[in-house]
């Protein structure tokens, strides 16, 4: 079983010095966090702000090369937790076959985002991660925690 | 020395990557490139520093638990089977470089446009030759170049030292 999962926010965690991309499902009963560097966070927000950089930037360079050669980004699945790292997996279409290529989240996601492909998890990585714990320890951020994205 | 297709009257000149220097006053870093053919000159452009250690990853050929962006663009490369074929920085605006990656796939050879950055960083994955065109080997500013270059190291190096020390 695998839930499609919406990305909710990214936000700055002080405590760590990293970022945290949010995902979260539909009806909001899931949710799922994943801590990035700064880089990382810099090109999964730039796509979800729908800023055009004036130079192509490393996952723009990625999507050119996919599409120079019309390959196209089906979706993309987080698929295990593993000691608070998170995979996945990205699901290309290529002249009518399917490949499944291994990546980080961030990247994964920064891709997707580029591509309006779907992000999915699986539910093992959801039972794994408790959101009510989530919600505990986003309960306790500071407003002034969130939107910290240029610095 | 191999004669780009899309630009047939320019020369290009091969380089290969030398080193990443920290630029010690901001958050930047230097990539220094040189000559291929061994004659003294070092061509700098400066990046940032996520960009930097992305290419100190692929110049000291480190292994890291996960893929890195390049690596998954490398990834992605061998499963549709398209190779690198060179890399040329053909172009500079208000002290930009433009790089372009010529990609092949059975024949069919296609151009993406990329920052420096990530060309360099790609084509050390993929062992892909770097070239500079003529043109912008003219164009650029290298006044004190070289003695600049070297204080940059010497801050870089005894600022380490320091640290190694206490």
């Amino acid at each position: 079983m695998i839930t499609q999962m919406h990305l909710k926010g990214l936000m700055f965690d002080p405590y760590n010095n990293a970022y945290i991309v949010v995902l979260r499902d539909e009806e909001g009963h899931e949710m799922l966090p994943i801590w990035v560097g700064k880089a990382e966070a810099g090109a999964i927000s730039m796509a979800l702000e729908n800023v055009a950089p004036p130079r192509p930037m490393t996952h723009d360079f990625m999507k050119s090369i996919l599409d120079a050669y019309d390959a196209k980004v089906i979706s993309v699945v987080i698929t295990d937790l593993n000691e608070n790292t998170y995979f996945a997996k990205i699901h290309l279409m290529y002249q009518d076959s399917e490949y499944t290529v291994d990546a980080r989240p961030s990247d994964a996601i920064a891709l997707a985002l580029r591509s309006n492909a779907p992000v999915f998890a699986k539910e093992s990585v959801l039972n794994k991660q408790s959101s009510e714990e989530l919600e505990q320890w986003l309960e306790n951020l500071k407003p002034e925690d969130f939107g910290k994205l240029d610095s | 020395m191999g004669q780009s297709k899309s630009s047939p009257d320019q020369r290009l000149v091969e380089y290969t990557v030398d080193r990443v220097v920290d630029e010690t006053n901001t958050d930047t870093k230097i990539l220094v490139l040189s000559r291929h053919d061994g004659q003294s000159d070092s061509f700098p452009i400066w990046i940032g520093a996520a960009e930097g250690h992305a290419i100190k990853l692929a110049l000291d050929t480190t292994l890291t638990p996960r893929p890195m962006s390049h690596d998954l663009i490398k990834s992605f490369m061998e499963h549709l089977n398209v190779t690198v074929r060179r890399i040329v920085i053909g172009d500079v605006k208000n002290s930009t470089y433009y790089a372009s990656v010529y990609l092949e796939n059975n024949g069919v050879e296609r151009l993406v446009d990329a920052r420096p950055s990530d060309a360099v960083s790609l084509a050390l994955r993929t062992r892909a030759p770097l070239y500079i065109t003529d043109d912008v080997l003219t164009r650029r500013n290298t006044a004190n170049l070289e003695s600049w270059l070297a204080k940059q190291e010497q801050k870089s190096s005894s600022t380490q030292q320091e640290v190694q020390e206490t």
